[in-house]
């Protein structure tokens, strides 16, 4: 608990959730816009290319729509912002050179990384009840049809097991920005995941690779295309499990020469 | 407190730390006096767990370091490199951070640690605003917030100016003197630790190549009479019958450490000159502690 208590404090200190907070923002606003411009067929003709882009994404101005639409951005932005996240809490030990006061403790190395991924994973669920909340907001002002308390339901249900495959595929990130030393090696690894996750799910083996699964699964590919198996979402636990457990190896093993 | 045997570390082909055998007893002052580069701070690293030797073993209270082992570290405040901080927090909620994953400190620990510091005026102020000596003593407050037994502090006087320096030492003997504290600091200012220390290893190439304590360095140190003659065989008869101690000096020369002869070489010369071999340099010499430095590390 004080582990968790020290990275919860360095966390509110910092400008980073700010930063997060007005990614999602952006995020629910992005949404409701296309919802908006959904909402009447001319107003989408009128805004050209930006009215062509929301006709593609969201098809219909509906709360069902508008909730797979927040899912999509949430698996595709929600990836870069909950990696920024942990780039953040790793890399900034070594980018500040602190690290070195977290190695000879009474409270372990693993309590510590324990610590840092529970108030990520804690930060990252909260962005995304907040993307949720604001999108219920947005959406009440817009007045879309086809509410009801099943829609909202499946809708937050959506949201929120995209949010956590998300979550569970940035732990790889820690460790590149632990064992990277930085920030750098981490938002690396997150443009290069973003990456391949898009040209693998083009060339339709998506399902396969870990990093495609959230925006297939939030139905990014069409209602019901190229939905994730079984192997889908299990290489997603793995690559989640995978990456707590190698970056708790690597803070208990690795040799601390030097900071940078 | 402090036992390492054989320590090595290698870094591929570079040998760091090169079997570095120490004992370091309870209430000692010890200090790693090396150039940059010599191998201290990754002496200091090994010790504390944060890089696992390539060979020999290191034992820190009686219990063997691993990186496991987490227990022994409540009795141990260090301090390795340049200091730092969370830039965003302020110094007490930094020592707070500390307090809290050190566990088990009193509840008032913070407060009488930024007293003893002397960091008051700047407890509420951002750790990132800090100037280096204040972020120095930042540093320091954290190696002491939970009283430790063990102090391991790599070269604590980093950044702060003659009276931070002047004001560290004393603590620093205070807690050692009056707490029993054990000080393990390693430093590249022979000046300072010769007021410091109790014993001094010296660290060069990775070698600890000598083990002083600072009587020896007050002989090192002391004023010599250096003589060259023509003939050496001849003058070193001649000085040792008229009761002096000559120790070569080269090849033609002696060092005398005898105070007659510092006091009064008139009479080195005069009696080297009655024997027929007159002195072609005499000249009183002392060693300042920087020269002392250089000569130990054989740095020149």
């Amino acid at each position: 608990m004080n582990a968790a208590w020290t990275e919860w404090l360095k966390a509110r200190r910092s400008h980073v959730p700010w930063v997060t907070l007005s990614a999602f923002t952006v995020i629910a606003f992005v949404g409701a816009l296309f919802m908006f411009i959904l909402q009447d067929q001319d107003r989408a003709r009128d805004l050209g290319l930006l009215g062509t882009k929301a006709s593609l994404v969201g098809g219909d101005a509906t709360w069902p729509t508008y909730f797979a639409l927040l899912a999509q951005t949430t698996a595709v932005g929600g990836f870069i912002v909950f990696g920024l996240v942990l780039t953040w809490i790793f890399g900034r030990e070594f980018s500040q050179n602190t690290v070195k006061d977290l190695l000879a403790l009474p409270t372990t190395r693993t309590a510590i990384v324990t610590a840092k991924f529970a108030v990520a994973a804690v930060w990252c669920s909260a962005l995304s009840v907040y993307v949720y909340g604001l999108g219920l907001v947005a959406g009440a002002i817009l007045r879309l049809p086809g509410w009801s308390a099943a829609v909202a339901a499946a809708g937050l249900t959506k949201l929120l097991a995209t949010a956590l495959m998300t979550i569970l595929l940035t732990t790889p990130i820690a460790l590149a920005a632990s064992a990277g030393r930085g920030y750098l090696p981490g938002i690396g690894m997150m443009i290069t995941a973003t990456f391949l996750a898009q040209i693998v799910a083009a060339l339709g083996y998506g399902h396969y690779f870990p990093w495609s699964v959230p925006a297939l699964f939030s139905g990014l590919a069409g209602p019901g295309r190229d939905a994730p198996g079984v192997i889908g979402y299990a290489s997603v636990a793995v690559v989640g499990l995978g990456g707590v457990l190698t970056t708790v190896a690597w803070w208990r093993n690795a040799d601390q020469a030097s900071s940078h | 407190m402090i036992e390492t045997s054989g320590l090595t570390k290698h870094y591929g082909d570079v040998v760091a730390v090169d079997r570095v055998s120490l004992r370091i007893e309870p209430g000692e002052i010890y200090a790693l006096l090396g150039l940059n580069g010599a191998g201290k701070t990754t002496t200091i690293r090994m010790l504390l767990g944060m890089v696992r030797p390539t060979r020999g073993t290191v034992s820190v209270l009686g219990t063997e370091v691993c990186p496991g082992e987490h227990a022994v570290w409540s009795r141990v405040g260090y301090l390795v490199e340049t200091p730092a901080a969370y830039p965003e927090l302020t110094v007490t909620e930094n020592l707070l951070v500390a307090q809290r994953l050190r566990g088990r400190t009193a509840p008032q620990a913070v407060t009488d640690v930024i007293t003893l510091l002397g960091l008051t005026p700047y407890a509420d102020r951002r750790a990132g605003t800090l100037s280096l000596g204040n972020a120095q003593r930042l540093g320091l407050a954290k190696a002491l917030l939970h009283k430790p037994d063990l102090l391991i502090l790599d070269e604590p006087a980093n950044g702060l100016d003659p009276a931070g320096v002047a004001e560290i030492r004393t603590l620093l003997l205070d807690l050692s003197h009056e707490h029993g504290v054990t000080v393990l600091l390693s430093s590249h200012i022979l000046t300072e630790v010769a007021r410091l220390a109790t014993r001094i290893g010296v660290i060069h190439n990775g070698r600890l190549v000598h083990e002083l304590t600072p009587h020896d360095i007050a002989t090192q140190t002391r004023p010599r009479l250096s003589v060259t003659t023509l003939d050496q065989h001849t003058a070193g008869v001649v000085l040792r019958c008229a009761g002096f101690s000559p120790e070569p000096d080269g090849d033609s020369g002696f060092r005398l450490t005898d105070d007659s002869a510092v006091r009064h070489p008139e009479l080195v010369a005069t009696a080297l000159v009655a024997a027929g071999c007159p002195p072609t340099r005499l000249a009183v010499e002392q060693d300042d502690l920087e020269t002392c430095f250089l000569r130990l590390v054989g740095g020149r």
